[in-house]
């Protein structure tokens, strides 16, 4: 019980706490202005390229931009914390890491789905693409799973972020290679070998391709296993990324390093 | 010419305290990289060779001239605050516009960095040709660009010194500008209805000049536009700075508290 | 310390300089926001050559009094003006002649070297280019940072900051200082070199207004002190014109180990006494008894303390600190 409280009460102010500053001044630039424009940007140049398919960059750049906030909050969460001088509290207390973190996790999920479901609806509005109705709630599983794994690695980043102290720095180049690699604006057939092995460790590659799949009419239980990879690629990242706040925590405790002030 | 030492001066000491930066300087530089690396994978899959492709090489790597002031010039006031600097800037006898000048003048020319830096990515890692036809041109008009970049930077940057939350507007209008500038996508691709805001960007006008330069045209007019609408953003960001910074002192936020 | 011997030097030379125009006069200046006011009313004049403290406790205004003064903040009602020109209207003029120096951590480039930051400055400040270099060598000097002006600023000590924050100050030669709360943060050291560098300025003709909580140091370095609570000027005199406004007689400070319960309400109700007040020191408590001026109340405390342990037992004059509390504490 005390797992569960932590999970939501922790989580949700902390995300409070730090997107309290967030006035729509901010949060309308950034969450749906900046992807609706990305997608457009992706869209054009596709047709001046000569590989002219608005919807598979509708598609594509819609969800990774889910990532923006799972990669960002993430980050911004511990980064927040130290610059607020509460990290050596949130790492020191007793409450159980996994249920605080997930905890943390759960607003940032949602606000990347949030984010992503908004583009693409937009997106294909302005752009006049068509998605049947029926394949929404298939969709929404796809960018749901993509959101899961994308905190996972951003829950990574924010570990990596407690000794280098760029947090943003960090979180704009694991965007750079996703928008790169994910398959967002090439598909992963026509990328050459060694990157389509990156591809297929990184979040957001399975997802979505699904989502193309599933947008094309496919069924959910056909592209299954590609979220379950997702998914598990998103488990695998926390888990990492948990491991290394602990292994980080210990050394700071060895050697002072963990910067507090 | 006291003017111009001030500038310069300061231009170069900003310049050393960006490229100490990994916010400011490494990312300025990687950022447009990875944009530039999907968009030439784009290129490529669509099979576009010879002057398409030298086109869209300088248009991408043009890009990062604006995404390093984009980004930065909007937080660049609110780096000032938090330093504690801003209201030393406020206190000097000078024109508060002028001292904006040399904060984006330096991020413009890391930007300028990464414009050469992407080409050569794209030389190595894609095999694309860097033939430009009028080298001396071509410079000419990234400096001009450069410069009128610098001078759109102002105006994002000065909207910060009364609104502390105005860097997320300069922040969203990154990927707006790459488009509606022709960085990319010809002008003639995009709806009517944008073509008159494309004109008034100086961006657009440098852009052309350069794409002019690489494929061996006349940029001189294109550069005579460049150079008229930076000069306005120029007048228009001095105007307004005075505004801005007295509505700054009326509502004290040059400060933190 | 003020000697008895300098009170009345400097008290004649006080009323000559009140006879030249102002340096600085602000008058009703006033600043607030949403109908809660900051600072109200400010009336001061300064004159040339004058150290002028206002000593506050935090929260007091000062530091948003100064900064309407140098023109960072504009006053909703009232005017300054400083060397002849309105702050408000003729900034740019004020500007030019005044220089600006607060403690702390802040205000500095991080990633720049001190020398880098000096230069930087110097250029905005209008110091002539062939002037420059040796300008700021002469700070550096002055300061002495010498020999550390190559390094980052970032690895300066609070110290080195605030001596750097100086030079500064003084690149352009500003014939008014402003220094908001300059030695905060600073070693005992550096605090007295800090105040014999102002004592040199002001001897070399700069007049320097400065805000402080620090009581010692108002009144070692001050011709004049303002002492402003909750956004008011409370009192304005010498140090020495200050003491003599305090109306407590000695004051008896007992360390109590335990201080009994009602203790100090007993103490209080006695006739004699005008205030008691309590301050915890370690193990033990330190009650300050002010009497009424031409008693002793000695022996009606140590009555009631019969039975309590205690350790020492100190009777004094009426300090500044005893002024500068009782005239905030009665605002």
């Amino acid at each position: 019980m005390t797992n569960l409280r932590i999970f939501f009460v922790g989580g949700l102010t902390s995300y409070r706490a730090l997107f309290g500053w967030l006035s729509p001044w901010i949060l309308i630039p950034t969450f749906l202005f900046t992807p609706l424009f990305q997608i457009l940007l992706f869209v054009y140049i596709g047709r001046t390229a000569g590989v002219s398919d608005d919807r598979f960059f509708l598609i594509g750049n819609a969800v990774v931009n889910a990532a923006v906030p799972c990669l960002f909050a993430m980050g911004n969460t511990i980064g927040g914390e130290r610059n607020a001088g509460t990290l050596p509290l949130l790492i020191a207390s007793p409450a159980s890491r996994v249920p605080l973190f997930l905890g943390r996790a759960l607003p940032v999920i949602l606000n990347g789905f949030l984010v992503a479901v908004f583009a693409l609806v937009t997106g294909s509005l302005l752009l006049r693409v068509d998605i049947p109705p029926a394949t929404w709630g298939g969709i929404a599983v796809a960018i749901a799973a993509c959101s899961v794994s994308c905190t996972g690695l951003g829950l990574l980043g924010a570990a990596i972020a407690l000794r280098v102290r760029e947090t943003a720095v960090l979180s704009n180049i694991v965007l750079g290679i996703l928008i790169v690699f994910a398959g967002v604006n090439v598909p992963i057939g026509a990328m050459p070998g060694w990157m389509q092995g990156v591809a297929e460790w990184l979040p957001m590659t399975h997802g979505i391709e699904a989502t193309h799949d599933l947008a094309a009419g496919h069924r959910l239980g056909e592209v299954g296993g590609a979220l379950l990879t997702e998914l598990a690629l998103g488990a695998f990242y926390a888990l990492l990324g948990l491991g290394l706040l602990r292994w980080l925590e210990w050394e700071s405790r060895a050697k002072a390093t963990l910067d507090t002030a | 010419m006291r003017v111009l030492r001030l500038v310069g001066v300061a231009w170069w000491l900003q310049l050393k305290i960006r490229s100490r930066s990994a916010f400011d300087g490494l990312l300025s530089l990687l950022y447009p990289a990875f944009f530039a690396t999907t968009i030439f994978m784009m290129f490529r899959q669509g099979d576009a060779a010879g002057p398409a492709l030298l086109s869209a090489a300088v248009g991408s790597s043009a890009m990062g001239i604006w995404s390093a002031v984009s980004t930065t010039a909007a937080f660049a006031l609110q780096t000032e605050r938090r330093q504690g600097t801003l209201e030393l800037l406020v206190l000097a006898p000078q024109p508060f516009a002028l001292l904006l000048v040399p904060l984006t003048l330096s991020m413009a020319t890391i930007g300028a960095y990464s414009m050469a830096a992407t080409l050569l990515w794209g030389r190595l890692a894609f095999g694309i040709e860097i033939a430009i036809a009028d080298p001396l041109i071509f410079v000419l008009s990234v400096v001009v660009t450069v410069f009128a970049i610098a001078m759109l930077g102002m105006l994002i940057a000065i909207s910060s010194i009364r609104y502390r939350a105005a860097w997320a507007l300069g922040s969203a209008i990154e990927m707006p500008v790459w488009l509606i500038c022709g960085f990319l996508v010809a002008l003639s691709d995009l709806p009517a209805w944008v073509r008159p805001l494309s004109s008034v960007l100086a961006p657009t006008w440098g852009v052309a000049a350069m794409r002019a330069a690489a494929t061996g045209q006349s940029p001189w007019a294109d550069l005579g536009w460049c150079l008229l609408t930076a000069a306005g953003y120029g007048l228009i960001a001095t105007l307004v700075s005075r505004w801005m910074v007295h509505s700054a002192r009326s509502h004290a936020t040059l400060a933190l508290s | 310390m003020s000697n008895p011997s300098s009170v009345n030097g400097s008290a004649a030379l006080i009323a000559e300089r009140q006879a030249a125009a102002p340096i600085l006069a602000a008058s009703q200046i006033s600043t607030g926001y949403h109908g809660h006011a900051i600072v109200e009313d400010f009336d001061l004049d300064v004159h040339a050559g004058e150290i002028v403290a206002l000593l506050g406790p935090n929260g007091a205004g000062k530091t948003t009094t100064i900064k309407m003064l140098i023109t960072l903040l504009l006053p909703t009602a009232g005017r300054a003006r400083v060397l002849g020109h309105d702050v408000v209207k003729e900034s740019r003029d004020v500007r030019r002649k005044v220089g600006y120096v607060f403690g702390g951590d802040r205000g500095l480039y991080e990633r720049l070297s001190g020398l880098d930051n000096l230069r930087y400055f110097a250029e905005l400040y209008g110091v002539p280019p062939r002037e420059s270099k040796q300008r700021v060598a002469e700070l550096l000097e002055l300061v002495g940072l010498t020999g550390r002006e190559k390094e980052r600023v970032e690895g300066y000590s609070r110290g080195m900051r605030q001596r750097l924050h100086i030079a500064r100050g003084l690149l352009h030669r500003p014939e008014v200082l402003f220094l908001d709360e300059p030695s905060i943060g600073i070693d005992p050291v550096g605090a007295r070199e800090l105040r014999a560098t102002v004592k040199n300025l002001v001897e070399t003709g700069t007049t320097v207004l400065l805000t402080t909580h620090y009581m010692f140091e108002a009144d070692e370095l001050c011709d004049r002190i303002a002492v402003i609570a909750q956004g008011r000027i409370v009192a304005l005199d010498t140090p020495h014109d200050l003491k003599q406004q305090v109306t407590t007689g000695t004051v008896l400070e007992i360390e109590v180990f335990g201080l009994a319960d009602g203790l100090v309400d007993k103490v209080r109700a006695e006739p004699d006494v005008q205030s008691v007040m309590v301050d915890v020191r370690g193990q033990a408590e330190v009650l300050a008894v002010h009497a009424r001026p031409g008693t002793d109340v000695t022996q009606t405390v140590m009555r009631h303390l019969d039975g309590s342990r205690f350790g020492r037992v100190i009777t004094r004059e009426p300090t500044l600190e005893d002024a500068y509390i009782e005239l905030v504490n009665a605002a």
